[in-house]
């Protein structure tokens, strides 16, 4: 009840959302967690780029960027794994 | 000579099929990558948290229904003193509320003594925070709840100094202000 009653007034109560417990007064894990998680889920990177205004031209070639990385990645991971699969007749051809 | 066998080359393709380009097309702008910052994972340190692993572990890590009643020190979480932390590039400021978010008393790192620059350092972070930590047990408030607001060097340190102070921190929270529509911002610094 307590809790609808916050929701309702606030999508994100403070001590609700973004919230961690301290366990075993370990302080410093706490602090990461919530950083950590801060991180996932693109909140810091949404902090730095309304930070300053950004001109339509960086809007653009931040994204491009972004999206030739992603290709970048997605290729480079397909490579590395193409590279370290382990499921052939000889698993370490060249390596006697 | 050479030039002279590919121009003939060139004049015949030209008038069959179409223009060959000879030469490599080159790029007129430039990117700098480095003004573009690595993602941002909030890992500061050495030490990586793996996430999954933590949330696999099902400690009452995060607050629920029931924890607004949990007793801290005898006193229910909701119901406990805040100590707010606001860190800004420049500067950190420290407050101490009751659990209604009256103010009982605040310091910053300018009003413990350090001036322009070195406002804005972890170590003046750490240095003010552990004084308004003795000086919240020393008024009676032994156990706080923290909530972070903002981003800047001094965040973790804050957080630190305070329990370094002898305070008993029982929940980190972070109440950085972020929006996904908001008004125009502040023009961008030139670099």
């Amino acid at each position: 009840m307590f809790l609808t009653l916050k929701l309702l007034a606030n999508r994100h109560p403070s001590f609700i959302a973004r919230t961690v417990f301290v366990k075993n007064n370990n302080v410093d894990d706490a602090c990461r967690l919530v950083n950590r998680i801060l991180g996932k889920e693109g909140i810091l990177e949404q902090f730095r780029l309304t930070r300053y205004y950004e001109k339509p031209f960086q809007t653009r070639r931040r994204v491009n960027h972004e999206k030739c990385k992603a290709i970048y990645n997605e290729d480079m991971e397909r490579k590395i794994h193409f590279v370290l699969r382990k499921n052939r007749h000889e698993p370490f051809p060249g390596c006697h | 000579m050479l030039s002279a066998i590919r121009n003939t080359i060139r004049a015949t393709t030209n008038s069959i099929v179409r223009s060959i380009y000879t030469t490599t097309p080159q790029a007129t702008e430039k990117f700098d990558h480095k003004r573009i910052p690595a993602d941002d994972e909030g890992v500061q340190g050495e030490k990586i948290i793996d996430l999954d692993s933590v949330l696999k572990l099902k400690q009452n890590l995060f607050p629920t229904l029931e924890s607004d009643n949990y007793l801290f020190d005898g006193v229910p979480y909701k119901d406990l003193p805040i100590c707010n932390i606001r860190v800004t590039h420049n500067n950190t400021i420290f407050t101490v509320t009751d659990s209604a978010g009256a103010v009982k008393f605040t310091r910053s790192c300018g009003m413990e003594g350090f001036k322009n620059t070195k406002k804005g350092t972890n170590i003046a972070a750490q240095t003010t925070a552990i004084s308004i930590a003795t000086k919240a047990i020393n008024k009676g408030y032994k156990t706080v709840r923290v909530r972070v607001r903002g981003l800047g060097p001094g965040r973790l340190s804050a957080v630190k100094g305070l329990q370094m102070g002898g305070l008993d921190i029982v929940s980190v929270t972070d109440n950085t202000r972020v929006s996904w529509n908001p008004p125009r911002p502040r023009k961008a610094k030139r670099l």
